[in-house]
């Protein structure tokens, strides 16, 4: 693990969501930090919160709805929460490069890749528009884009889906940023692609020193590419700490059960998939005990009315929001 | 001139003032028979180009007609002729446009060149030529008009249809079996009208603006009937000894047709999400504020 | 199993697009022939744009083939017309990716599901509101949800919708693309449950198009392999992921990235180089040509012939007996 320390260190954080119908809180106190050269996996259920966490907090929000942010995110020794609008248009495509779920809608379908790479260069580097074509180029060339120059004539609608999300990624880079967000870049991708892609995101994080933070489901994905991982349910985090302890010695009952679900080799065709029972609560004012009280197997009595706080389990490096199996495995040693 | 840009993007960012405008336009039109304190078309010669007063508040024309009355009257041809044209060419555009849209290929290739030789031709121009072919008249007018208008909500109502078509939801009804009549009224056209409707809003402008200028044309309205361009031309020839009665009806209409663009604006940008009124926000505010307190 | 008993057989279908480039076609669907037994899963998987989705839709009747035939039942679907053909082809089923669009965000569950029912011919209101409650009951949502909005239901849940609304007209193939690839692990472990039971108890066959291998493996008993518009492998899944007889598929199966990362650490660059060559201008000869570690130059001439690997597994592929056979050195994760 790195020890450099933290580009982004995210404390407390909560989000309230205010819409016409509702007010919610999807994003619950949550911690985290990522340094230069480090990849921090968010994974958890959908509706979790993991897009709102990552993109409400630099000002990407759909139109009709209002957002309170609290807590404080630390970027690159500047605070973003409470930020004016101005400085967050900087930052963006600046130095936090961002990839998003959906690559279709996010680019433009009436501009050709040329101008859409050029004018994050132009706005960011202050080029010239031929100095930002040049770029544009040499940014297809580094993510790897077969055939670039005819690439740069092309239309977004004429891209295969791995072809287009290099150029997202190509965009998310132009600046060089020091922070990469990417949500759910492989999702729509095969596995040959997302290999590919997986590859180009680690060499250009190498290459640049960039920290990155990577939405994903994929546990696959996370095994590849990230050092830590925080696992998020209902707006909170669950489990946190280095990929390879949480992957392989889950603490908390919800991580358990999320990689219980994986499929294995030794499943036979036919035979029933593991996951877990139940649904996730549907998102309203912050729950006043664990959150995973009603899917949980180890739930007892007090997981209803108090709310278990993120705390160092019996490998000190990773944080488990649950009392329960922390005294559990505490017991454990202790005996 | 920058005074004039922060204005108008101030109307903008605040429709209310739009619909404030559309809705006293509309509401002075349907009630005008009504509101009219005397009649717009009787003439008094002794009254004749006559100042403000108690009994003619906005003064009288050249040929003694009560100004407020005539403006009022005028509201109510131009919300009538307005309606008229819409209907016609919606009805038209929409029933193409959700036909080219529902069956793609040859038909939808064939109608579509239509609507884009029709689009080929500014909308007064058609309006022009076939009022030129037809003679100038009432029906005459509104029927020139709705020809040059179709092609644009036929194009606009294809786009919406195809979009609608490919939706999953009809998808999946197509993949169920249900019949052609089934998903095109039951889904496609009242899904296309609601939202072609939202665009006839900034067209309605437009259309009231040609009416008015077909009239001051001599080719629209014709007297004595109350209209705002006829008013124009009407009063143009004493434009020095009480330059109001061309003021007011150009006001009049000025207002109206900025009123319905700020209006249309308004509603395509904010179609699906609106933004929260300052009322609910604070609601919700003051929810999330009580859930700290609680949790303190 | 012989094809001839199959209930859904798709011989030769080819399905195009008109490209971006004047006067050039996309054959999204280049020849593909599979089939279905009764009561089978049958997984098809893919790079992502070969085609899948479109020949899922060609079935269907979303898009028009220009060529071949879907059979059901031995009966030449395209030999029907109008109502008839409507009728028969209700038997065929679609689930879609995104369970967000593909509910009418204006009807409530109830209503979604009443329609097709009325499509389907049930005109009764006590037996509407009858098979509403079971269906719902059969994709195990609870009854209150029938008075529900589409907006007010999580991922998972309107799958099951989508999932019931199909059931409602009797289907006997459903064809899955993509359903689960939106819901997170252990939802996505609830829907494919539901997909089992419903091949057990309702003995439902299923065309199940996935980009993740694992999830085919363990519910498909076939499952077929498509590059570039064609079908490239098929065969019994068990064989197929154990002895892959095309070099494609190898390398398909050795991206799956694990989720331990003690294994992923020790891969090395990815297995697959290149982009996939556009489908308007496919390579000539075997179109996995441009990207495969084996290709040789017969490779380039001729279109490789499909080889019987076993009684059920084939491959289109000149060496496809050596890949089987192990032979051929296939790229390994570590
Ligand atoms: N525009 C919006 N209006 C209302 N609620 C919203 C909006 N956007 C997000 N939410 C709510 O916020 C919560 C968090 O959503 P978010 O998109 O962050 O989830 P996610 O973890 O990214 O899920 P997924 O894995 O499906 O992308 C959800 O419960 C969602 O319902
Ligand atoms: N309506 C269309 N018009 C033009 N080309 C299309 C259309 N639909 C699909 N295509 C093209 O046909 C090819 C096959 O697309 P298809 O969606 O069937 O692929 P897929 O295998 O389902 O991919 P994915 O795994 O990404 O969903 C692609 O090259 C695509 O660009
Ligand atoms: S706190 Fe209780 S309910 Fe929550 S995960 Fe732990 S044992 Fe389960
Ligand atoms: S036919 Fe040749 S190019 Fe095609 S997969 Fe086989 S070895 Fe590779
Ligand atoms: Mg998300
Ligand atoms: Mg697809």
């Amino acid at each position: 693990m790195s020890t450099s320390s933290p580009i982004l260190t995210v404390r407390d954080l909560c989000i309230d969501l205010f819409t016409a119908r509702s007010a919610l809180r999807p994003v619950d106190q949550v911690s985290y930090s990522v340094a230069a050269g480090e990849t921090l996996a968010i994974v958890g259920e959908s509706g979790s919160g993991k897009t709102v966490l990552n993109f409400a907090p630099l000002g990407l929000m759909p139109l009709g709805v209002s957002i309170h942010v609290s807590g404080s995110i630390r970027f690159d020794d500047k605070e973003l929460v409470g930020m004016n609008d101005e400085a967050l248009r900087k930052l963006r495509g600046g130095s936090i490069g961002v990839i998003f779920q959906d690559p279709m809608s996010a680019l433009n379908p009436a501009r050709t890749i040329r101008r859409q790479i050029a004018e994050v260069a132009e706005l960011h580097l202050s080029l010239t528009s031929t100095q930002a074509e040049a770029r544009a180029l040499d940014l297809l060339k580094m993510v790897r884009m077969s055939d670039p120059e005819a690439r740069l004539r092309q239309y977004p609608h004429e891209l295969s889906g791995g072809l287009r999300q290099r150029v997202m990624i190509a965009i998310a880079i132009a600046a060089e940023p020091k922070l990469l967000i990417a949500d759910e870049p492989t999702t729509a991708l095969d596995v040959t692609v997302q290999a590919q892609i997986i590859s180009l995101l680690k060499d250009l994080q190498k290459r640049l020193n960039m920290a990155m933070v990577l939405i994903t489901h994929d546990m696959g994905v996370v095994a590849g590419i990230a050092s830590r991982l925080a696992v998020m349910y209902a707006g909170r985090v669950m489990e946190y700490g280095p990929v390879q302890t949480v992957l392989t010695a889950p603490r908390h009952p919800y991580t358990m059960g999320l990689i219980d679900a994986i499929p294995r080799a030794e499943d036979l065709p036919g035979s029933a998939f593991r996951g877990l029972p139940g649904m996730p609560p549907v998102l309203g004012p912050p729950i006043p005990g664990c959150a995973f009280v009603e899917r949980c197997r180890h739930a007892v009595a007090t997981c209803e009315t108090t709310r278990p706080l993120l705390a160092p389990t019996a490998d000190r490096h990773v944080l488990a929001a649950c009392p329960i199996v922390n005294r559990s495995s505490e017991a454990l040693h202790a005996g | 001139m920058k005074f004039l840009r922060a204005f108008l993007s101030t109307l903008a960012g605040m429709p209310k003032v739009a619909v404030g405008a559309v809705a006293i336009f509309l509401f002075l039109g349907i009630f005008a028979p009504w509101l009219t304190p005397h009649d717009p078309n009787a003439q008094d010669l002794l009254q004749a180009n006559q100042d403000m007063s108690i009994s003619h508040w906005l003064g009288t024309d050249h040929l003694g007609r009560d100004t407020l009355s005539r403006l009022i009257a005028a509201a109510r041809t131009s919300v009538v002729g307005m309606s008229l044209v819409l209907i016609l060419a919606l009805s038209v555009g929409v029933t193409i446009g959700t036909i080219a849209g529902y069956r793609r290929g040859w038909v939808e290739e064939g109608l579509m060149r239509i609507v884009d030789v029709g689009l080929a031709m500014p909308s007064l121009i058609v309006a022009l030529a076939v009022i030129g072919i037809f003679g100038t008249g009432y029906w005459n007018m509104i029927l020139a008009l709705a020809l040059a208008w179709w092609p644009g909500s036929a194009r606009i109502s294809r786009a919406v249809a195809v979009n609608v078509m490919n939706r999953p939801h009809i998808e999946s009804l197509r993949v169920l079996g249900a019949s052609p009549l089934r998903i095109y009224f039951k889904h496609l056209l009242p899904t296309t009208l609601g939202a072609v409707l939202v665009y006839a809003t900034a067209d309605a402008g437009a259309v009231a603006l040609a009416i008015a200028t077909l009239s001051f044309l001599g080719l629209g309205i014709q007297p004595p009937t109350p209209e705002w361009g006829q008013m124009l031309v009407d009063a143009l020839p004493y434009l020095e000894a009480s330059p109001r009665q061309v003021i007011l009806p150009g006001l009049a209409l000025t207002a109206v047709v900025i009123g319905f663009n700020l209006l249309g604006e308004a509603v395509a940008l904010n179609r699906v999400p609106t933004p929260l009124s300052a009322k609910i926000l604070r609601k919700r505010q003051l929810t999330a504020a009580l859930w700290t307190r609680e949790a303190a | 199993m012989p094809a001839d008993t199959a209930l859904l057989k798709v011989e030769n279908l080819v399905t195009r697009f008109k490209s971006v480039e004047r006067g050039k076609w996309v054959k999204a669907v280049d020849g593909v022939s599979i089939h279905l037994n009764p009561g089978e899963i049958v997984g098809l998987v893919g790079e992502s744009g070969c085609g899948k989705s479109t020949l899922g839709r060609s079935i269907v009747g979303l898009e028009k083939p220009q060529s071949g035939r879907v059979l059901l039942d031995g009966v030449d679907l395209g030999t029907l017309s109008g109502r008839k053909l409507r009728e028969t082809r209700r038997a065929i089923q679609y689930v879609f990716q995104d369970p967000y669009a593909s509910l009418n965000d204006r009807q409530t569950i109830g209503e979604a599901i009443t329609e097709a029912l009325i499509i389907h011919g049930v005109s009764d209101h006590t037996e509407q509101r009858r098979r509403i409650l079971e269906l719902l009951d059969q994709v195990g949502l609870p009854a209150v949800l029938a008075e529900r909005y589409p907006r007010e239901l999580s991922g998972g849940q309107r799958q099951r919708v989508a999932i019931a609304r199909s059931l409602a007209v009797e289907p006997r193939v459903l064809i899955c693309d993509e359903p689960v690839s939106a819901l997170d692990l252990s939802i996505r472990a609830q829907v494919m449950n539901l997909f089992l039971t419903l091949q057990k108890e309702l003995g439902v066959a299923c065309l199940f198009i996935a980009h993740d291998l694992a999830l085919v493996r363990q519910a498909a008993s076939r499952v077929y392999v498509m590059y570039l518009g064609k079908v490239i492998e098929g065969g019994g899944s068990l064989d197929v992921y154990a002895r892959p007889g095309h070099p494609y598929t190898s390398a398909l199966l050795a991206s799956v990235p694990s989720a331990d990362p003690r294994i992923e650490a020790l891969r090395e660059a990815p297995v697959l180089k290149g982009d996939v060559p556009s489908p308007t201008n496919p390579p000539s000869g075997c179109r996995f040509r441009t990207r495969c570690p084996q290709a040789m130059e017969i490779c380039a001439v001729n279109e490789p012939a499909t080889v019987a690997l076993s009684s059920d597994h084939s491959a289109a592929c000149v060496i496809a007996e050596q890949v089987h056979r192990g032979e051929v050195i296939a790229p390994k994760v570590h």
